[in-house]
């Protein structure tokens, strides 16, 4: 048996009741944590608070190697865990079917992700979101300045008149990505908003962006302005992601003045 | 005032009359005379004794070039010389003949307008008379021919006035051959072809100092009677008293070859590709030492006290101190610490040099051979091809470890100097690769940093480099990312000679605008709409997109591309280079989000999958080939051909040459390694022998599996190969 569980946005409180039952229960424990991470716990509190041993995988470990986790899960119940949700933005759902090809029975145990924590913390609607897109650091990836498909799923969202979350990159933990870095670049572990706010302002200097920050942490921070502005704040500790409004309803529009503090006549209001 | 100080003078004010400057190389086949014609030269000049000359060997400053009696760099030199009453300004350069330097001669050639061919009377043209020609027309520089060691036909071979005649004739006859051959595709030139009656041919002994043309023998009333006669009792002084070689030698340089204004027009449009039409095109056309500063380096060499040297060419502008110049390929500027002439081995600084003339110059930090240095920024000059790869590479280390940073820097040095040397540093293990163009190549640079630098070093036995190239078209084969959301469907095939060729002499470069790319490899026989979709070339390989608007591919290009190049810098048998490959990407299937299709994806993905294609086109592995033609005395040519056949070599041609055998052939380069001693022995020393690199053949069928393996258990690969390689 193979479980994924979702442990959440913030710590090792974070995980649902139903998890915790199933971790504890597991014989053997992975992890991954190179798409995201609990910033508000260690491996260590996190192994002792459910008693139990965790054996942490990096990306080869999972994608080219997950041979051991699938042997032992055909005769063991094994558990999966990933920061957030198992299945959402880490589509770990290819370890599933690995596992249903040699015929192992699998379960999903769901967590809390910046997904829906974004909308319930700008009060922006659920049904009003278009596409996600993810902006990398600039080393990592191939284009020359914003790539193209995060500016494409910015255009298309806003001519639908929907909202785009925009999930800021986290290191990445290879060789060859770090080999593409420039020799007065250093490897920041987390891209922050205000980070994320300068790299959109090179094409989107007025548009209005909302930052979220620390979803399911006891101090979490929702503040809005254009990305030039926000460029130039700070936002404190991590993890952080950026919206960007597109039409606002009426009461969406409130929310954001009211949580986020935006300028009212900033927004595109239907 | 000194006499030197005297010509330096003379030269400064000269060189602001471009019509009187020439600035010429000699060039030739090892051992037929250039550095000992390049010292008659300069003793005419004034610039050595005349008693020395010849024997002095005055252009090869480095120590190792006077005990082993070859010209390893190229030397620059000014002189004056006056013809018809009008001052001269000759800036010369003599080149290296040996096989091993090519790559210096080729750099020269940018500098220069005219080559002086230097052919050995007894040998006759050479291999090498061939390759430095074509170096020369290919650049577009005019040829001259001086007929050497005409003094041994008389005195050592007692030829007669007519057997003398036919020779020399025939001499002539073979250069014509080459050079018509050479020409005939360039519209550019008409008849560059050499003549006796037109002074373009020259004879003569550098070695005791005579010489003659038409012209020559015109103006002194000497007939070749007399001069064979002079000749034959040994009256050599009272020859080249009264018709010195350097009279007739400079005679012909000053009428023959074209000053700086009019070869600047007809050379700018062969060696640089910016708009014709711009200003600055102009100023280099019309030599403009008022025009915006462009100077081509076609040298860079180490002077103990000032630092890096830059030598080469300026084609517009002047050169000053304290200018700040842009170098191609490199941000910012460089500041320009001085300027100077050559004078001998040594610079002499001068307040500035402008256009039409060779300069020297230090502070440019940045540049290396082969860089545009100029006031503007501006289409750099086309790259400066030289035709051979290299073929040996030899391991380095320092033998304490305190050496080692020296040790980089001192190979990165190298590297800079000497565009056919490649370098490869690990820092790990502190064993750098040097590789080059032959034995003797990588023997002089090693020494070169024990003695200059005073470092002791450890070299390796020198290892042959490889090629892998597949035989036959491979099917689609798919390529998986490890997260197995992004895929790639990728097609290899080997490519014709004609277009490697082309990519391999820089006729077809990611460099050039795209329409002049596509009708070069069009005409090296590549489908339209191929030429069409070139992506992106690398090595001798090319990438064709057959893709047909695959959203974020565009995006993730880069990233497709390092991985290709990884698995062709490394191919699947024995990490060796991949060479004369067509790659076509078909179709990609990629994840919508970029953290999803990042570096740790697509690389392996196009990696694995482009190994797999050429595995799947029976990827074989291809080594060095050197062809070889021994000269010897009858009696051992058994001897000579059998060294050639021993060597897995293969004996083309056999015939005779005057009263010598010649064996003409073909061996691998990993087999001719020792040559040089080996045939001494068989041949009891009465053999003269010349290599010269002739690509990369396949090794037969029954040699591949045992030298992958010896070079995979070299390289510490494993000692198995992929299943999938069956056919090996």
């Amino acid at each position: 048996m193979l479980t994924f569980i979702g442990l959440g946005l913030y710590d090792e409180h974070s995980i649902t009741v139903e998890g915790q039952e199933a971790l504890r229960n597991a014989d053997r424990v992975y992890a991954e944590f190179y798409t995201s991470e609990l910033i508000g716990t260690s491996l260590e509190d996190l192994e002792s608070h459910h008693d139990i041993e965790i054996e942490v995988r990096d990306r080869t470990g999972v994608e080219q190697h997950p041979e051991d986790i699938l042997e032992a899960a055909e005769t063991e119940d094994v558990a999966f865990l990933t920061a957030g949700d198992t299945m959402i933005s880490t589509t770990h759902v290819d370890l599933r079917l690995r596992a249903h090809e040699r015929g192992i029975e699998t379960r999903v145990v769901h967590g809390v992700t910046a997904q829906t924590a974004t909308s319930a913390l700008t009060g922006l609607q659920n049904y009003r979101f278009g596409k996600a897109t993810t902006l990398p650091f600039p080393y990592a990836h191939g284009a020359e300045g914003l790539p193209a498909s995060v500016s494409n799923t910015i255009d298309d969202n806003r001519a639908d008149g929907l909202h785009t979350v925009v999930y800021l990159d986290i290191k990445v933990d290879n060789e060859a990505a770090t080999n593409r870095l420039e020799t007065d670049e250093t490897l920041e572990e987390y891209m922050t908003a205000d980070v994320g706010a300068e790299l959109l302002a090179e094409e989107y200097p007025d548009l209005v962006g909302v930052v979220v920050a620390r979803a399911g942490s006891p101090d979490p921070l929702v503040e809005a302005g254009t990305m030039t502005e926000l460029a130039e704040r700070e936002f404190g500790d991590p993890l952080h992601l950026l919206v960007v409004p597109g039409d606002c309803h009426l009461l969406e529009a409130d929310a954001l003045v009211e949580l986020a503090g935006a300028d009212r006549d900033a927004l595109d209001i239907s | 005032m000194g006499r030197r100080k005297k010509i330096v003078q003379e030269c400064e004010r000269l060189m602001d009359e471009p019509e009187n400057i020439r600035n010429i190389a000699i060039a030739a086949h090892v051992d037929h005379g250039k550095t000992t014609l390049s010292d008659n030269l300069l003793a005419g000049a004034g610039m050595i004794s005349d008693e020395t000359a010849g024997e002095q060997l005055a252009m090869d400053t480095e120590e190792d070039e006077q005990e082993r009696g070859i010209t390893i760099d190229a030397a620059n030199v000014s002189m004056t010389h006056e013809y018809e009453d009008t001052n001269h300004l000759i800036n010369l350069i003599d080149t290296p003949g040996h096989v091993d330097f090519g790559g210096d001669v080729t750099r020269a050639m940018r500098a220069v307008d005219g080559a002086l061919v230097v052919v050995d009377a007894v040998e006759g043209a050479m291999p090498q008379t061939e390759t430095v020609l074509r170096q020369a027309l290919r650049e577009g520089v005019k040829p001259t021919l001086f007929i050497n060691k005409v003094d041994r036909l008389i005195s050592e071979l007692q030829e007669g006035p007519e057997e003398m005649q036919q020779r020399l004739l025939s001499v002539i006859h073979d250069v014509n051959e080459l050079i018509r051959g050479m020409t005939q595709d360039m519209d550019d030139i008409d008849d560059w072809t050499v003549s006796v009656e037109e002074g373009t041919v020259g004879f003569g002994s550098a070695l005791y100092k005579w010489g003659v043309s038409m012209p020559s023998m015109q103006r002194t009333g000497m007939d070749f009677g007399e001069i064979m006669e002079l000749e034959r009792n040994d009256n050599r002084q009272e020859l080249h008293e009264r018709t010195p070689l350097s009279d007739v030698v400079l005679d012909m340089v000053c009428e023959h070859f074209p000053n700086p204004v009019d070869a600047q027009p007809m050379r700018i449009p062969r060696i640089w590709r910016g708009d014709d039409e711009s200003e600055l095109a102009e100023t280099m056309r019309l030599v403009d030492e008022d025009g915006e500063v462009v100077f081509m380096v076609t040298d860079i060499a180490m002077d103990p006290h000032a630092g890096e040297v830059a030598s080469g060419r300026v084609f517009s502008g002047s050169l000053e101190k304290g200018q700040e110049l842009y170098v191609s390929g490199t941000a910012g500027k460089n500041r320009v610490q001085s300027v100077g002439i050559y004078m001998g081995g040594e610079r002499e600084e001068v307040d500035h040099v402008p256009a039409g003339n060779i300069a020297a110059v230090t502070g440019l930090r940045d540049a290396i051979a082969g860089s545009t240095v100029s006031s503007v920024e501006m289409t750099p000059f086309e790259s400066i091809e030289h035709i051979s790869e290299p073929v040996i590479t030899k391991s380095v280390e320092a033998q304490t470890m305190d050496d080692l940073p020296k040790l980089i820097e001192t190979l990165r040095q190298v590297s800079k100097e000497d565009p056919t040397i490649q370098i490869t540093i690990n820092e790990d293990t502190g064993e750098h690769l040097i590789s080059g163009q032959g034995e003797l190549h990588l023997e002089v640079i090693t020494q070169r940093i024990e003695k200059n630098q005073g470092i002791p070093v450890n070299t390796g036995e020198p290892i042959v480099v490889y090629r892998e190239q597949p035989q036959q078209p491979s099917a689609e084969i798919e390529g998986i990312s490890p997260n197995r959301h992004n895929r790639f469907y990728v097609s290899i095939e080997p490519m014709p000679d004609e277009l490697v060729e082309t990519i391999k002499m820089g006729e077809a470069s990611m460099d050039m605008p795209e329409q002049e790319r596509r009708e070069a490899l069009q005409e090296a026989g590549m489908d339209k709409d191929d030429s069409q979709e070139v992506e992106h070339i690398h090595g001798t390989n090319i990438l064709i997109d057959d893709t047909k608007g695959i959203q974020h591919l565009n995006e993730t290009m880069e990233l497709v591309i390092e991985g290709f190049e990884d698995a062709l810098d490394n191919g699947p048998l024995a990490n060796e280079p991949v060479q004369g490959t067509l790659i076509r990407l078909h179709d990609a299937r990629l994840h919508e989000d970029t953290i999803h299709r990042g570096p740790a994806q697509v690389i392996p993905a196009t990696r694995n999958a482009l190994h797999k294609a050429l595995i799947d086109g029976k990827i074989k592995l291809l080594e060095p080939m050197q062809d070889a033609r021994i000269d010897v005395p009858n009696d051992h040519m058994g001897a000579a051909s059998g060294e050639i056949q021993g060597r897995r070599g293969r004996v083309d041609d056999m015939y005779q040459e005057g009263d010598l055998m010649v064996v003409e052939g073909i061996a691998p380069v990993d087999e001719m390694i020792g040559f040089a001693s080996d045939i001494r022995s068989a041949t009891e020393g009465r053999a003269a022998w010349n290599t010269e690199n002739a690509g990369f053949e396949v090794m037969s069928d029954s040699l591949q599996r045992e030298k992958i393996m010896e070079i995979r258990e070299r390289k510490g690969m494993k000692l198995e190969l992929p299943p999938s390689i069956d056919y090996i």
